[in-house]
C-alpha cells in the first residue's frame, strides 16, 4: 500500500513537472526571452523610465525565404500576383522570380524580404503567432554575445553599428551566419531590419496638444536631448526607420521573426 | 381605355424618373445581378478589412457595412481634452461647408483609439456631448489589434500613455464610396476647402 502511495506520488510529480517544463518550454524554432525591463530611448515627458516586459518565446531567426514560401502556398492571396495593394505595395516579394520561386536554391535560407507588416502578420497568425512589440524586440535585441544587457559592452555596441554603416547586399546571406546573442537568438543585427507589431507607435508627431514635450525630442539638433541613452546610434536608426514606415511599405532589407505568449 | 393607356404612360415617365435619381453605385448592380451580389472590393479599399467594430448604438459592423457613400474619417478618443475636441470640430466644418447636393450624402465616421474606455455607452454620452447628428456620424470602437491596424492604414500614429491619455497624430481621412483614401490632411484647424472638393469629386465620379 505505502509502496502504491509512493508510486502515485512520483507519477504526480512527474506529471507536474512535465506541465511546468512544457509551460516554459519554447515551441521549435523559439527560444524563451525571460521578463526583464526596456528603457524607451524616446519618452514622452509622463512616460515612464522603463517598461516591464514579460517573458514570451521569439522565432531564433527571421522568417526565411523557404518558411513564406510554404506560407504563400498555403494562402493564394498573399502570393505577388494576387495580393491586394492596400495591404502590400508593388514592391512586394519583388526579389522572387514569380509567385512560388523565391530564385535560387541557396536564397532558401535568406531571410524574406520585400514584405509589407500586413504580410507578416499575416504570416505570422497562420502560424499561430503574433509580431513582436518594439519593447519586447528592442529589449531582446540589447542583449550581446554574453549578457542580456549589452549597453555597456563597447565591443557589442560597435560591431552593431558597424552593421548599420555597411550598405545592405543585394544578395542576403542566410539566417544565423554569425553567432547567436545571449538569449539564443540570431541576427537581430547584422542581416535586415524587421517588422514590430506597434511600428506606428514610433515618433508620434503633431501629436495631441497635450503632450508635445515628446515632439520636441523626436527632432534633429538637441534632440537627443530628451533620450535616455545618447551614443546608442542604432536605437536612434531603428526608430527613425519604423516612424519612416507606412503599413504596405515593402523594403529590400526589411523582414520580420515571429513572437508568441507563454 | 384611355385612362388605362394613361397610367401606364404615367408609370413609364414614374420608372424613368426613379431610374434617373438612381446613384451609380446601384446601377452597376442592376442588369440581372442582384444586389445580394455586390461588386468585389477595389484593391486599395478599406472596406477588405475584416474587424468587426461596436458602434454607439451597441450594433457590431464591419467598415464594409458603410459601402456606398463616401466617409470623412478621423481617430479619437472621448477623453481627449485637446486635439480631438478641435479634430471633430473641423469635421463639424467640412460638414457645414458641404454644398447643398453633398447634404446628407456624406457619412462622418469617429474610431476610438480607447478600446478600454470608449464603450458604446461612452461613445454616446460623446456624440450627445458633441451634438452629433446620430443620422450621418457613427461612432465606433474595437479591439486593439484591429485599432493599430485601421491607424496603420490611415497613417494615424498613436501612443498610449501611462495615464491612459493618447498621443495621436491628427490626421482627417476622406474615403470615396468605394471605400478607397482620395484625401488626407494632417493637423489641426486647417481650411477644409480641399476635403470638401474631394468629396464633391468622388460624388460626381459616381454620378457620370
Amino acid at each position: 500500500m505505502r509502496a502504491l502511495r509512493n508510486i502515485v506520488a512520483a507519477l504526480a510529480s512527474l506529471a507536474l513537472g512535465t506541465m511546468a517544463s512544457a509551460a516554459s518550454q519554447p515551441p521549435p524554432g523559439m527560444a524563451l526571452v525571460p521578463a526583464g525591463r526596456y528603457a524607451p530611448l524616446f519618452r514622452g515627458e509622463k512616460d515612464p523610465k522603463e517598461v516591464v516586459v514579460n517573458a514570451f518565446f521569439l522565432d531564433v531567426v527571421p522568417v526565411t525565404n523557404a518558411e513564406y514560401l510554404e506560407f504563400v502556398k498555403a494562402n493564394p492571396k498573399w502570393r505577388r500576383s494576387q495580393v491586394k495593394r492596400l495591404f502590400a505595395d508593388e514592391n512586394y516579394l519583388k526579389s522572387w522570380i514569380q509567385d512560388l520561386d523565391f530564385g535560387a536554391a541557396n536564397l532558401s535560407n535568406a531571410p524574406v524580404t520585400h514584405v509589407s507588416w500586413f504580410a507578416a502578420k499575416a504570416y505570422c497568425a497562420w502560424k499561430s503567432k503574433r509580431l513582436p512589440t518594439t519593447a519586447e524586440w528592442e529589449y531582446t535585441a540589447a542583449a550581446s554575445p554574453h549578457r542580456a544587457d549589452g549597453a555597456n559592452d563597447p565591443q557589442f555596441k560597435q560591431q552593431v553599428l558597424a552593421w548599420y554603416a555597411q550598405p545592405a547586399l543585394s544578395n542576403l546571406p542566410p539566417v544565423a551566419s554569425r553567432g547567436s546573442n545571449y538569449f539564443g537568438l540570431y541576427d537581430l543585427h547584422g542581416l535586415v531590419w524587421e517588422w514590430v507589431a506597434d511600428f506606428n507607435t514610433a515618433m508620434v508627431t503633431g501629436d495631441a496638444r497635450g503632450d508635445t514635450g515628446l515632439d520636441r525630442k523626436l527632432f534633429c539638433g538637441s534632440g537627443s536631448e530628451g533620450t535616455n541613452d545618447r551614443d546608442n546610434y542604432p536605437a536612434y536608426m531603428r526608430y527613425a526607420f519604423r516612424s519612416s514606415l507606412k503599413a504596405a511599405y515593402t523594403v529590400h532589407n526589411l523582414g520580420f521573426r515571429a513572437a508568441k505568449d507563454l | 381605355m384611355k385612362k388605362f393607356l394613361f397610367i401606364l404612360a404615367l408609370q413609364a415617365a414614374l420608372l424613368a424618373a426613379a431610374e434617373e435619381k438612381k446613384p451609380a453605385c446601384c446601377i452597376t448592380n442592376t442588369g440581372g445581378v442582384s444586389s445580394a451580389s455586390p461588386a468585389p472590393f477595389t484593391d486599395k479599399s478599406l472596406y477588405q478589412l475584416d474587424s468587426i467594430w461596436n458602434s454607439a448604438e451597441g450594433r457590431k459592423l464591419k467598415l464594409a457595412d458603410l459601402r456606398g457613400k463616401p466617409q470623412v474619417i478621423t481617430m479619437f478618443f472621448a477623453r481627449c481634452e485637446l486635439a480631438c475636441p478641435v479634430l471633430i470640430h473641423d469635421m463639424k466644418r467640412i460638414e457645414a461647408g458641404l454644398p447643398s447636393e453633398l447634404r446628407g450624402k456624406v457619412d462622418f465616421l469617429l474610431v476610438s483609439f480607447d478600446s478600454e474606455r470608449d464603450t458604446p455607452e461612452a461613445l454616446r454620452a460623446y456624440r450627445e456631448r458633441q451634438e452629433l447628428d446620430p443620422a450621418t456620424w457613427t461612432l465606433l470602437q474595437g479591439r486593439p489589434d484591429d485599432v493599430l491596424e485601421l491607424g496603420a492604414l490611415l497613417g494615424i500614429k498613436f501612443k498610449k500613455d501611462p495615464q491612459g491619455q493618447f498621443a495621436h497624430s491628427n490626421v482627417i481621412t476622406v474615403l470615396n464610396p468605394a471605400g478607397e483614401i482620395v484625401h488626407q490632411q494632417n493637423g489641426l484647424n486647417l481650411d477644409v476647402a480641399p476635403a470638401i472638393e474631394a468629396l464633391q469629386n468622388t460624388i460626381h465620379k459616381v454620378t457620370q
